[in-house]
């Protein structure tokens, strides 16, 4: 098992050390934008500070109310896609 | 022992798989924590509701897509045909020629120094009554140059007598125009185009060196 997350521990490490981790990240953030995800998330957001309040609403209550929405509204042709660059990288990558 | 690899092989892919589902899923939660703290922010800062507007306001400025009109809801060629007039010499020109018309008629554009070097070249070789509006036609912009009545100045007329190789695109005993682009003391360079329906066509590019008053070398 320690063999395992070894390698994962070195994998995440070739992620970010080659910065293609910070690529994955832009294109992700990219490909979310352009299919209105980021839109309909903060639309989302719109009800949850109308709901808590404009002074008061706090980054917690936010990522609470957010993150489980938004992950399960991620389209899946951009899950698709994030995937195949991840698998390539490691493809390339991981002995 | 193949057996085996294939096995082990199938372990790693299945490892791999799941790493890659486990990368994914980071990224994903990176991007909703990224947006929740942008949105606190701009909540906080007070410009998050800055792009809201009320429904009249939107329908004001919605686009327009009538044919004839732009995005705004202008007309966009209604000045296609008006006619200006020029401050410097005063004739009327068409508003689309009229910037073009300006730079030669002041002596400020980028060509109109050639042009006039080009006049007093011309104006000395050739006794022709070359009149001062010749700043119109120039080779530079041929978009607009057509052969019609109301063409004047720098075009020579002539008739073409025979055709043989090097011409194209006209016929025997044809009018063609000329225009000059470029002349020294004793060599002109013509081309002839033409102009049907909206295609320029060349006719020939020729030199043509003036030996002496009787004698012409033009070549294609």
């Amino acid at each position: 098992m320690s063999k395992d997350s070894r390698m994962r521990a070195t994998i995440n490490q070739k992620l970010t050390e080659m910065g293609e981790r910070d690529r994955l990240k832009e294109l992700l953030r990219a490909k979310l934008t352009e299919c209105g995800w980021k839109d309909q998330m903060k639309a989302h957001c719109k009800e949850v500070i109308k709901e808590k309040g404009l002074e008061h609403v706090t980054v917690e209550d936010l990522v609470v109310e957010i993150t489980p929405k938004g992950r399960a509204l991620v389209p899946d042709s951009v899950k698709k896609e994030l995937l195949h660059r991840i698998r390539a990288f490691l493809s390339q990558h991981a002995t | 022992m193949k057996m085996e690899e294939v096995s082990m092989s199938s372990l790693d892919n299945s490892k791999l798989e799941g790493l890659a589902q486990d990368i994914l899923s980071d990224l994903v939660e990176d991007a909703c924590l990224g947006l929740c703290f942008d949105v606190h922010r701009a909540v906080k800062q007070g410009y998050f509701f800055l792009d809201d507007t009320d429904q009249e306001s939107m329908r004001d400025f919605e686009i327009v897509d009538q044919p004839g009109l732009d995005v705004f809801g202008q007309v966009y060629n209604q000045w296609k045909n008006k006619e200006c007039v020029c401050p410097n010499c005063s004739r009327s020109i068409a508003a689309s020629r009229f910037a073009p018309h300006l730079e030669k008629c002041l002596g400020m554009g980028r060509n109109s120094s050639r042009i006039a070097n080009r006049r007093i070249v011309t104006g000395n070789n050739a006794n022709n009554k070359s009149e001062s509006d010749q700043e119109d036609n120039d080779d530079v912009n041929d978009n607009d140059w057509s052969y019609g009545a109301e063409k004047k100045g720098n075009a020579l007329a002539l008739h073409l007598l025979c055709v043989s190789g090097g011409v194209q695109n006209v016929e025997w005993n044809e009018r063609i125009y000329f225009k000059i682009f470029g002349s020294t003391m004793n060599c002109l360079s013509l081309t002839a185009k033409k102009r049907k329906s909206d295609k320029v066509h060349y006719i020939f590019n020729i030199k043509i060196l003036l030996l002496d008053d009787l004698t012409i070398i033009m070549f294609f």
